[in-house]
């Protein structure tokens, strides 16, 4: 199947379950190498390179290949970090010429999309392709990778250690990355996470009670873990269901 | 020996030369100079360093300006190159020191811009 990309750029599918997500996933749009990007773990439908949370990328190289079907192009674009990445450019079948001209081999690219994984083959789904006029952007965007990387990790490891009152939308405006500015944390307590991971990920239809999270989370008293249950319920992330030891994720599919 | 256009290639400048014998590298510098013979042309890097590159090849057009070429480095410290493209300057020319500082804070920083 494909995507069909909104004139916003966003990719994901719509819907108020998509909404929610959102307000958890990172809205920021990461400069990143193909490297990384490989990298890349996903657990779900997340991605995250060394526990940064990624979605929509920025990459910059130069087009290895290029191959033109009905409803997309495939480029192989390289930016020597790796071998080179697939990216899928789905063509607007509405329109008639301009957006959809293929970029011709040897031409470095600013390539703007979502990462995805098929049969753990990672590729790129862009939303924008667009030829380097000034190659001086191509050594900013290099300074770009270094120091978002930099950066993200740096508030990743600080915000754990410190309790949030407040859901998403930023404990500190990084700036400058594209959507909101706001970061990939979601506001929570490494405690909290972990406890919503495994709520999250509970099969069973009434839930996960408090015994089993205290059977799974050795390192965690049952007070500490009561207080995670108690944030999250207040935030909104779960919800009670048999009785108040029993708690389902409301990002649940 | 393999296509290096598939494996990773660290963006290097001369001084990086000798630690990368034997191993695919891309390197970024002004062209200086090219041999009669055009199997052969010297690159100077953003520290004005020159490094020589080598082609299985003759050239078959004139180069000139910012090149990138993507090659394995030799033991002569040399690159046998593999492939090069011309960086255009049509618009603006490209700042080759500004891209030179870039591959220290790159080198520095490897868990940051990891090749491979």
């Amino acid at each position: 199947g494909g995507y069909t990309q909104s004139p916003g750029g966003f990719g994901s599918p719509a819907g108020t379950q998509a909404e929610k997500k959102q307000r958890i996933r990172s809205q920021n749009i990461v400069p990143c190498t193909v490297s990384q990007l490989l990298a890349a773990e996903q657990v779900d439908e997340t991605f995250r390179i060394r526990d940064v949370e990624i979605s929509q990328v920025t990459i910059m190289g130069i087009i290895r290949h290029a191959e033109k079907a009905p409803t997309n192009i495939l480029y192989k674009v390289d930016d020597m970090t790796a071998a080179p990445m697939d990216v899928r450019q789905w063509v607007d079948t509405d329109e008639a010429g301009g957006e959809n001209v293929v970029v011709p081999p040897g031409t470095y690219v600013k390539v703007a999309g979502h990462l995805r994984s098929f049969q753990n083959k990672k590729s790129l789904v862009a939303f924008k392709i667009m030829p380097l006029e000034n190659m001086n952007e191509f050594t900013t965007h290099i300074l770009e990778i270094v120091n978002a990387h930099m950066v993200l990790r740096k508030n990743l490891m600080s915000a754990s250690r410190v309790p949030q009152s407040f859901s998403s939308a930023g404990i500190a405006d990084v700036g400058g990355y594209g959507g909101g500015g706001s970061l990939p944390v979601n506001g929570l307590t490494a405690h909290q996470s972990q406890v919503l991971n495994l709520i999250k990920n509970c099969p069973v239809p009434e839930g996960m009670s408090l015994q089993e999270l205290k059977l799974q989370l050795h390192n965690m008293s049952m007070s500490t873990i009561k207080q995670a249950v108690e944030f999250l319920s207040s935030e909104g992330h779960i919800y009670s269901t048999v009785d108040d030891d029993h708690y389902k994720s409301t990002d649940a599919e | 020996m393999g296509d290096v256009h598939e494996l990773p290639r660290p963006r290097i400048a001369t001084g990086h030369l000798a630690q990368h014998i034997g191993q695919p590298v891309c390197f970024v510098g002004r062209v200086e100079k090219i041999h009669p013979t055009g199997k052969l042309f010297v690159l100077s890097d953003g520290e004005g360093k020159h490094t020589t590159v080598e082609l299985s090849e003759p050239l078959d057009e004139e180069i000139s300006g910012v090149i990138e070429v993507v090659g394995r480095v030799t033991n002569r410290a040399t690159i046998m190159c593999m492939s090069y493209v011309q960086f255009r300057e049509d618009k603006s020319p490209f700042d080759l020191e500004l891209y030179n500082d870039a591959l220290k804070i790159i080198h520095e920083f490897p868990e940051y811009f990891p090749f491979g």
